[in-house]
């Protein structure tokens, strides 16, 4: 299961996806939308992709799945309009043990985060609105 | 010729989704291109955006871009 997807995202599925007889870890990790951000309220945002955006993701997971200790991921990006509380990222890992499982996790959303094309609109309560990290 | 596309920030920047360039340039040489025709503040995106031709990454300024070809503007990434 690796997708970016303008559904709404099941981090459950994502766990049930990485069922391994041979794995005795899964960790899991939901990026949610929360309602600040450096201060200021958040009323809602759009995420919007790159069209090679789910590629680069399969990439980024191979990266990852090519670890030995990793049995399995799944990972998938929302894209689209999302309200505060609403899952942006899904991810999850299983491997054998667990430290191997909450590094590989951590190692594939931050991962995501720095290669995925894929940016973030905020729109703020006070009307005024941003593109993260663009000047 | 040259299509410029613009994504995000960069289309917020720009005011526009694409531009349509003359060929025969390099990356250096169509950004500051870009920045007569659009403003300061495009110019502000270009300075932190990575860049595609026809959807590969593309990081030489001083090589001719080949014709035609597809830019792609790709401001900093915020997924997650």
């Amino acid at each position: 299961m690796i997708a970016v997807t303008e559904a709404p995202l099941d981090l459950a599925a994502h766990e049930r996806a990485v069922v391994d007889p041979a794995a005795g870890a899964v960790v899991s990790f939901a990026g949610v939308v929360r309602d600040h951000d450096h201060g200021r309220t958040v009323r809602w945002l759009e995420y919007e992709a790159h069209p090679s955006a789910e590629a680069v993701l399969k990439e980024v997971a191979a990266v990852v799945a090519a670890d030995p200790a990793v049995r399995a991921i799944a990972v998938s990006h929302r894209v689209g309009v999302l309200q505060i509380g609403d899952v942006a990222l899904a991810a999850a890992v299983a491997t054998a043990h667990r430290a191997e499982a909450f590094a590989a996790c951590a190692r594939l959303v931050d991962e995501v985060k720095a290669r995925l094309p894929v940016w973030k609109h905020q729109v703020f309560a006070d009307g005024t609105d941003e593109w993260v990290n663009c000047p | 010729m040259l299509t410029v596309r613009y994504f995000a920030g960069a289309r917020a920047a720009a005011g526009v989704a694409e531009d349509q360039v003359p060929p025969g340039c390099t990356l250096h040489q169509l950004t500051a291109t870009l920045v007569a025709r659009r403003g300061e503040r495009l110019g502000r995106v270009l300075g932190t955006a990575s860049f595609l031709v026809d959807g590969l990454a593309w990081r030489d300024r001083d090589r001719p871009l080949p014709d035609p070809a597809v830019v792609d503007v790709l401001p900093p990434f915020a997924g997650g």
